[in-house]
């Protein structure tokens, strides 16, 4: 049971959560967002395994965007009607705007919540094998991004090597963002020249070994659909039924 | 479509998302808290550089798709690299990609010049908006913040991405590694005439 | 026997081109053959290679005419992927030749390319792996092992296709000589074992000890000469105090001192702390101790990492230098003093690096594995440039793993283990202990040429 989250099947579990953000985006109030935040919590709860000390440093900055997101609905807001509800250094906060405005910052934790339990239960490469066995994602596509994937430490190293080369030149001044994103090119240059060389020798080598880009018959990792992807969509779809239905009785 | 591709060009797409996904981890997360008090104007300055790298892959390959495939590419690799926003990056990539798209389409895929790299930043910060303004539900907002956002958003698009797409690539391209590319061929067509 | 791969009359160049790269070629391989092709960088090896096994002409675009029969069938008959898995490839890039993250889906990977049934890919990855020796690398992560590790996945990857033919592309090139030589004993082994045709390009044949049958030459340029043991070029007075300089996790307490005019070479295993060492002394990573003097210049493996400006002067007088034009000179690097540092060849680079540092007033050049992957030439290029720059004073700790480069060039040797210094010693010393050079996993060099012999 603990494990149920992990099991679904990667792209059964991302469309499902699509479903899920691209319906919230329909509904301006409170509760709706606010349901499917706990409701995704509980879920996560019972069913993953998953690091909740990781979570935590991962939610943080999605609570402090969710704050920027409530204050600028106050401010910046169309809507001016309504009973006053609540007066701040001399602003009247209306009923319906503090409604809309907590509709924002709510959605913006059911989002980040729903990507988090994608993101913290879904193996990469077998998201990628997912979406070429299930969705039928061109071979071509899936396994140019897994050898990319694969690059990460080789390029990563490279990143740190330039930039300590660049700082043994004296060229890495500190400064705003402008000047840094100005360095950037610096480092970026000799990083995608390198990518370049990169990418021929590993296309070479993959059609090398046959690789042609066709549709395989076989796969040797099958990920496959079953009776846990049922129960854990219906699972969503309830508590999306159960936050919509909300926005009516509350 | 995918036929007419080759395989090193999809490879080439894919390292160069791992080299900005590497750029955007490392360089852009420090100082994000406080950006987040700011509310969703406060990256509008600078989303342009999540359109970059559509435009650099279609200024260097010229093939039809290169903008949409090459940024949901770069989306993918992003969720691979444990970005937290994850299936969401993907659908705004498919968007995005496809706004840069729209511009080359427009032209027929024959002008790479500064103006079109430009017009394909603003194309992918047109559509990125309109998807970011249903999913984030910006209607609650007046008029004049929401205009204010899509104006930065432009100019962001326009310059980081089209701009600076173009500075990027043309370092590359003096470096003498894009032989064998659509880019090169095409530079030296020109010298010729 | 018959022919496998059959080259009538080839002639081959790049679309963009004027030159043309393989004029009027005509060889066969038979079945069971041992073939290595040579000739300098340029000479159209890796084209030939390449033309084998179908990734050219449809890769580069490039034109080719003639005849080129890949087991008695037109190589132009067959559909891409086709002729792949009886012709295999082993590339000379370690880092970029997979694409999957362990070894077992690599292996996996490659049996789907060849829509080989899943009930049958378990047994044939055992099978291979236990071929190769292998068998405790199925579960392990490809990017985290060894530069000689990756090679032989990178073969047990070809030969899991049951091949006739091994193609390979320079396979030691990226490998230092002690680990290259173990690959070839292995590739030995297994090539008795499975009977393959061989084809190898490969610029440097000392370590292959009469591996192969046949060599097939493709452009007799004049010969490199061979590298002479140089006269010292020591100036008396100390230049480089190195005390107990340490970092925290790896290496422990280094203390060394340089003349000018010394060139020391730095040895030791993969793995032993060589390359931290140099940072350590660039104070590029934080390390302790005390280097005098404190601004020391430092070459990476790819020189192109320092270079920030868009020309090669540019590049000099980055650091504010003066002597700008008299360093371009000394350098030979007038005729490309406006080109871009990262279209000029691999030696130039190295030259403008070494300029930059120079002009930069770092007159100690610490160099990063400058002759991993070099041929003949652009190592005898390397040698002139070091030689030449020690007789002007500057002092040199190059970090190779060639023993036969550090004979001809050494005044002395430090070697490392496990991040420790086990000593610096004079060079003669070193290749006459055969502890040491045990020790420290190196070959013992053939023996440089002395110098009388090379100018008689």
């Amino acid at each position: 049971m603990k494990s149920a989250l992990h099991n679904m099947n990667p792209s059964v579990k991302f469309l499902i959560i699509t479903i899920c953000m691209f319906t919230l985006a329909f509904f301006f109030n409170p509760w709706t967002p606010l349901i499917v935040w706990i409701g995704v919590l509980l879920v996560q709860l019972l069913f993953s395994r998953i690091n909740w000390k990781v979570w935590t440093l991962f939610m943080i900055p999605f609570v402090i965007m969710a704050f920027g997101y409530f204050w600028t609905t106050l401010v910046f807001a169309e809507e001016k009607t309504g009973p006053v509800v609540w007066t701040i250094l001399n602003m009247e906060i209306r009923e319906v705007l503090l409604n809309h405005a907590l509709a924002l910052s709510f959605r913006v934790l059911a989002f980040s919540g729903l990507s988090l339990l994608f993101a913290l239960t879904t193996k990469p490469v077998s998201f990628i094998l997912s979406l070429m066995q299930q969705m039928k994602l061109s071979p071509k596509i899936a396994y140019s991004i897994l050898v990319g994937y694969q690059f990460l430490p080789v390029l990563k190293d490279e990143f740190v090597q330039i930039q300590q080369a660049h700082r043994l030149r004296g060229a890495t001044q500190k400064g705003n963002i402008i000047t840094r994103l100005l360095n950037m090119r610096k480092i970026l240059l000799p990083m995608l020249a390198g990518a370049v060389r990169k990418s021929e020798r590993a296309a070479f080598a993959m059609e090398a070994r046959g690789f042609t880009g066709e549709k395989r018959t076989s796969f040797y990792h099958i990920i496959g659909i079953g009776k846990l992807d049922v129960y854990m969509a219906a699972l969503f779809l309830m508590l999306l039924i159960v936050s919509c239905a909300s926005s009516s009785f509350i | 479509m995918l036929k007419s591709w080759k395989l090193k060009e999809v490879v080439l797409m894919s390292l160069f998302s791992v080299v900005f996904g590497i750029i955007y981890l490392l360089f852009l997360h420090a100082g994000n808290i406080w950006a987040g008090f700011i509310g969703p104007i406060a990256y509008e300055w600078i989303f342009g550089i999540w359109f970059i790298v559509s435009i650099i892959c279609m200024y260097i390959i010229r093939k039809p798709g290169a903008a949409v495939i090459s940024e949901t590419i770069a989306a993918a690799v992003e969720v691979l690299l444990g970005n937290a926003v994850g299936p969401r990056l993907i659908l705004a990539g498919v968007v995005q990609g496809l706004g840069a798209e729209a511009a080359f389409a427009a032209t027929g895929y024959k002008k790479f010049n500064i103006w079109v790299l430009m017009l394909a930043g603003i194309g992918a910060s047109i559509f990125s908006f309109v998807y970011g303004y249903f999913m984030g539900g910006f209607t609650v907002f007046s008029t004049g913040y929401v205009l204010l956002m899509l104006g930065l958003r432009i100019m962001s698009g326009a310059l980081i991405a089209g701009v600076g797409g173009k500075a990027v690539v043309d370092g590359l391209l003096a470096t003498g590694s894009l032989r064998g590319y659509a880019i090169t061929r095409t530079a030296k067509g020109d010298a010729r005439v | 026997m018959s022919d496998v791969i059959q080259f009538i009359d080839v002639s081959f160049r790049f679309p963009d081109e004027e030159k043309v790269i393989l004029d009027h070629l005509s060889f066969s391989v038979k079945a069971g053959e041992k073939v290595v092709i040579t000739g300098p960088s340029g000479s159209g090896k890796t084209t030939l290679l390449y033309l084998c096994n179908r990734l050219y002409p449809e890769n580069c675009d490039g034109v080719m005419n003639g005849s080129l029969k890949l087991f008695d069938k037109e190589s132009s008959k067959y559909a891409p992927g086709e002729v792949n898995h009886k012709i295999a490839t082993v590339f000379q890039d370690p880092d970029a030749q997979f694409c999957m993250m362990t070894v077992e889906e690599e292996l996996a990977f490659t049996l789907e390319n060849l829509n080989i049934p899943r009930e049958e890919m378990d047994g044939k990855i055992a099978a291979v792996l236990e071929l190769t020796g292998l068998t405790d690398f199925r579960n392990a992560v490809i990017q985290q092992l060894s530069g000689g590790e990756k090679q032989r996945i990178a073969t047990a990857c070809a030969l899991i296709m049951e091949p006739e033919v091994l193609l390979l592309d320079e396979p030691i090139s990226h490998l230092d000589p002690y680990t290259g030589k173990k690959f070839i004993s292995w590739l030995d082994e297994l090539q008795q074992e499975r009977a393959l045709t061989v084809v190898a390009i490969e610029h440097r044949l000392d370590l292959w000890d009469g591996f192969f049958d046949r060599e097939i030459v493709l452009e007799s340029t004049n010969r490199v000469n061979e590298l002479m043991t140089r006269e010292s070029s020591i100036q008396g007075s100390q230049s480089l105090y190195v005390e107990a300089v340490h970092n925290d996790s790896f290496l422990k307490p280094v203390s060394f001192h340089l003349q000018k005019g010394e060139v020391a070479v730095l040895a030791g295993p993969n793995g032993s702390g060589k390359s931290t060492l140099l940072k350590a002394l660039c104070q590029l990573i934080p390390a302790k101790g005390t280097v005098t003097p404190d601004r020391l210049g430092y070459v990476p493996q790819s020189p192109e990492f320092l270079f920030i400006t868009k020309s090669v002067r540019d590049e000099i007088a980055f650091g504010g230098g003066t002597e700008v034009e008299t360093l371009l000179e000394r350098l030979y690097l007038q005729n490309v003093a406006e080109a871009h540092p990262f279209a000029v060849s691999h030696g130039q680079k190295r030259r403008v690096a070494i300029g930059a540092m120079l002009a930069d007033g770092r007159e100690i050049i610490l160099m990063d594995e400058p002759t991993s992957g070099q041929d003949a030439a652009s190592l005898s290029e390397l040698y002139e440039l070091i030689d030449e720059r020690a007789r002007q004073g500057t002092t040199f700790l190059i970090v190779t793993h060639d023993m036969e480069f550090a004979s001809a060039i050494a005044d002395s040797v430090l070697l490392m283990d496990e991040g420790q210094l086990t000593g610096k010693f004079n060079a003669e010393s070193v290749w006459a202990s055969e502890d040491l050079l045990t020790a420290h996993h190196l070959l013992k060099p053939k023996g440089g040429t002395p110098r009388e012999v090379c100018f008689a």
